[in-house]
């Protein structure tokens, strides 16, 4: 396909973003309802893991968790001017 | 021993360097003439990789030493064969590059990581480990950029210092066992000089906290380099420790804690091209903590997981090389709503993001989920649990954070011109992606390589564990979405332990420089007020017997002495660069006289 041709159809996708989310969130809960009927019988993680959504949960709250302690707790500390070591 | 014949690749690379210097000018400036040349070589190695039989090849004499070139089994060609591919893709595009010296040290530099891999004892193992070194160096400074100098200059040292820790315990292990054998050590059996060689080697497999070379050059690295630099040094690293050291311990805590570090900085830094250097980082961490539990499954999943990774880091450095070369910056807080100026750059960017991240369908999944699953069957539930932890923060940075700063929106747009891009850089990026697709549904063309023999059989494609997947990478996106505001890239460095690096290395210039400027300063005063008078003196006398007719007999030398000068000025260009470039010919010669003499 062509550059300016796949270009268009991705601008129109950007127009329908909304779209995506509801496609987005349905994927998600899709996912979850599934997961109820289909698990792990063999848990790696202490049989936490066998529970249904377990994997949900810990993407979720690993995820927020590391966001927001790096870029709010410790990239202060730790970040400087582009050019601190002058090269 | 030399039973069939065994084509090494590095002769073809090696040979390559040497012709490329001696191509005439006109004729490499025809961009099919010199893409041609530049795939010769891979082709070569792509075929004596496929046709090879297990065996001993190529034993040298040199320094009452037996030197092994080929020691080709399982474990050496799965290596040989992802290297020549991503040889083959890094050829095709970069054939673009006008630059000889990018294909002459692109070569030394593969032929170094061939080499690795096929030697047979140490002491090969050495020469070809700072063959690499020397080719990257120069690599690096084909960006021609001043950031590249220093960064190169910084780069070399620290695999200078790695290679001397490397010698010095190959040495020392010699001295005490009499042999330079290149094989696996039992850690209950290690000596001191076993740790120097693995020192030696986690400093080019980035081991935190000796990885700070990597999120340093890499970065600045050219364009086409960039693809040679992303899987040679670490993933040849990765192959030495799974030859010596599989089953140490401190590599599988090592390894875990490079995962999650990795996935740290790069959630908060904002030059695309460094978040995805840390990802090397994380990512060689899952292999390395694979190698360091060392059980048949681990071992395999870490073969694999290199082999897909090369793939994909070499797919997502040609996506931002791609971006670099076309808008002129990688840094996402410049960038942004490029999905609809580079369109098919967002593409095989994108496959190569899902394959990192593990999402099924692309070869992450299939290499990633196995060296987890291997560390949990082995109970190590916490190293596991560290490396699930390394997969969010991965979709997060490079599935999400990354693209979306890139090609889509969340900021303000990049603005400015998108210069195209040639076509061979889209036919390099293609077949990259195309070969991670393919692998991601049909595991088995990648796990019929792998070299250790494991009970039972790994199957990624059950429905519970695509579902886990799903649910684990669907809902760190939902972290992100919630995120978005927060994590928002800015122009800043975040300090790492290179700081420590740069401290040292500012606190020995300036215990070098002080007594040297001191004395300096002294020399001045007395050459000012003694030295200056008497030289004064003698020029006055020496003026007059000059005049007295020595002019004429003088003039002549003086164009001889003026000559002379000049040429010795033109090579001390004061670039040290091309100093080290002198010292690397000139060192191979005096092997080379002492292999011929020897």
């Amino acid at each position: 396909m062509s550059q300016q041709g796949l270009g268009e159809i991705l601008a129109k996708w950007r127009e329908n973003w909304k779209t995506w989310r509801i496609i987005f969130f349905a994927v998600l809960a899709a996912m979850v309802v599934l997961n109820v009927f289909f698990h792990s019988h063999h848990g790696h993680f202490w049989h936490l893991d066998e529970t249904p959504g377990f994997f949900a949960v810990f993407g979720l709250v690993v995820g927020l968790a590391m966001v927001i302690i790096m870029k709010k707790i410790v990239q202060p500390f730790i970040k400087r001017g582009e050019d601190y070591y002058g090269d | 021993m030399e039973t069939s014949c065994f084509i090494h690749p590095s002769i073809a690379f090696l040979t390559l360097a040497v012709l490329v210097p001696l191509v005439p000018q006109e004729v490499w400036k025809v961009k099919a003439f010199r893409g041609a040349l530049a795939l010769v070589a891979p082709l070569v190695a792509l075929y004596g990789i496929f046709t090879a039989v297990p065996g001993t090849y190529g034993a040298l004499h040199y320094l009452d030493q037996a030197l092994v070139f080929g020691r080709v089994d399982k474990l050496s060609i799965v290596f040989g064969q992802v290297f020549a591919i991503i040889a083959t893709i890094g050829a095709i595009y970069g054939m673009h590059v006008e630059e000889k010296g990018h294909y002459v040290c692109a070569s030394l530099y593969v032929a170094g990581g061939f080499g690795c891999v096929f030697a047979g004892d140490l002491l090969t193992v050495f020469l070809f480990w700072e063959l690499m070194s020397i080719g990257s160096t120069f690599l690096i400074w084909q960006a021609r950029t001043k950031e590249s100098v220093g960064a190169g200059f910084r780069y070399f040292l620290y695999h200078t210092v790695g290679g001397l820790f490397l010698l010095g315990g190959l040495l020392l292990k010699y001295k005490a066992t009499g042999s330079f054998a290149f094989v696996g050590v039992d850690p209950t059996q290690a000596q001191y000089y076993d740790w120097l060689i693995l020192t030696g080697f986690c400093v080019n497999a980035a081991v935190v906290p000796l990885h700070a070379w990597l999120p340093d050059a890499y970065p600045r690295a050219s364009v086409a380099g960039a693809v040679y630099m992303c899987a040679f040094t670490t993933k040849t690293a990765v192959y030495v420790l799974a030859r010596g050291f599989a089953g140490w311990e401190i590599l599988a805590v090592a390894g875990t804690i490079m995962a999650v570090f990795g996935v740290l900085y790069a959630c908060i830094e904002n030059n695309a091209r460094r978040i995805l250097s840390y990802h090397i980082v994380s990512q060689v961490g899952y292999m390395v903590a694979g190698i360091g539990i060392g059980t048949a499954m681990t071992l395999n999943g870490a073969v694999a997981h290199a082999y897909a990774h090369i793939l994909y880091k070499g797919l997502l450095f040609m996506g931002t090389g791609a971006i670099l070369y076309s808008v002129g910056t990688a840094k996402l807080d410049k960038l942004g709503g490029l999905a609809t100026k580079l369109p098919w750059v967002m593409v095989w960017y994108m496959v190569a993001a899902l394959s990192i991240s593990g999402m099924p369908l692309f070869n992450g999944f299939i290499s990633k989920t196995m060296t987890i699953a291997g560390a949990a069957e082995a109970h190590r539930t916490i190293l596991a649990l560290g490396m699930e932890i390394a997969a969010v923060g991965t979709f997060i940075s490079v599935g999400i954070k990354l693209p979306y700063f890139a090609f889509w929106g969340g900021k303000s747009e990049y603005k400015g011109e998108v210069k195209p891009l040639p076509m061979n850089m889209y036919i390099g990026m293609a077949l990259c992606g195309m070969l991670c697709i393919a692998q991601g549904v049909y595991p088995h063309m990648l796990y019929q390589f792998l070299p250790f023999h494991a009970e039972e059989a790994f199957h990624p494609w059950t429905i519970d564990k695509v579902l886990n997947s799903g649910l684990l990478l669907g809902f760190s996106g939902l972290a992100f979405y919630l995120t978005r505001e927060v994590i928002k890239p800015h122009a800043f460095l975040n300090l790492d332990f290179d700081w420590f690096y740069r401290l040292i290395g500012s606190v020995t210039m300036r215990a070098v420089c002080w007594p040297i400027s001191k004395v300096d300063d002294v020399w001045t005063e007395v050459y000012r007020t003694g030295g200056l008078r008497a030289l004064i003196a003698m020029g006055d006398g020496t003026s007059v017997f000059d005049k007295k007719g020595i002019d004429t007999v003088v003039d002549g030398s003086a164009y001889t002495v003026r000559y002379l000068g000049r040429v010795g000025a033109k090579a001390q260009t004061a670039q040290l660069q091309d100093y080290l470039a002198f010292a690397a010919v000139l060192g191979l010669g005096i092997y080379a006289l002492v292999w011929y003499f020897g």
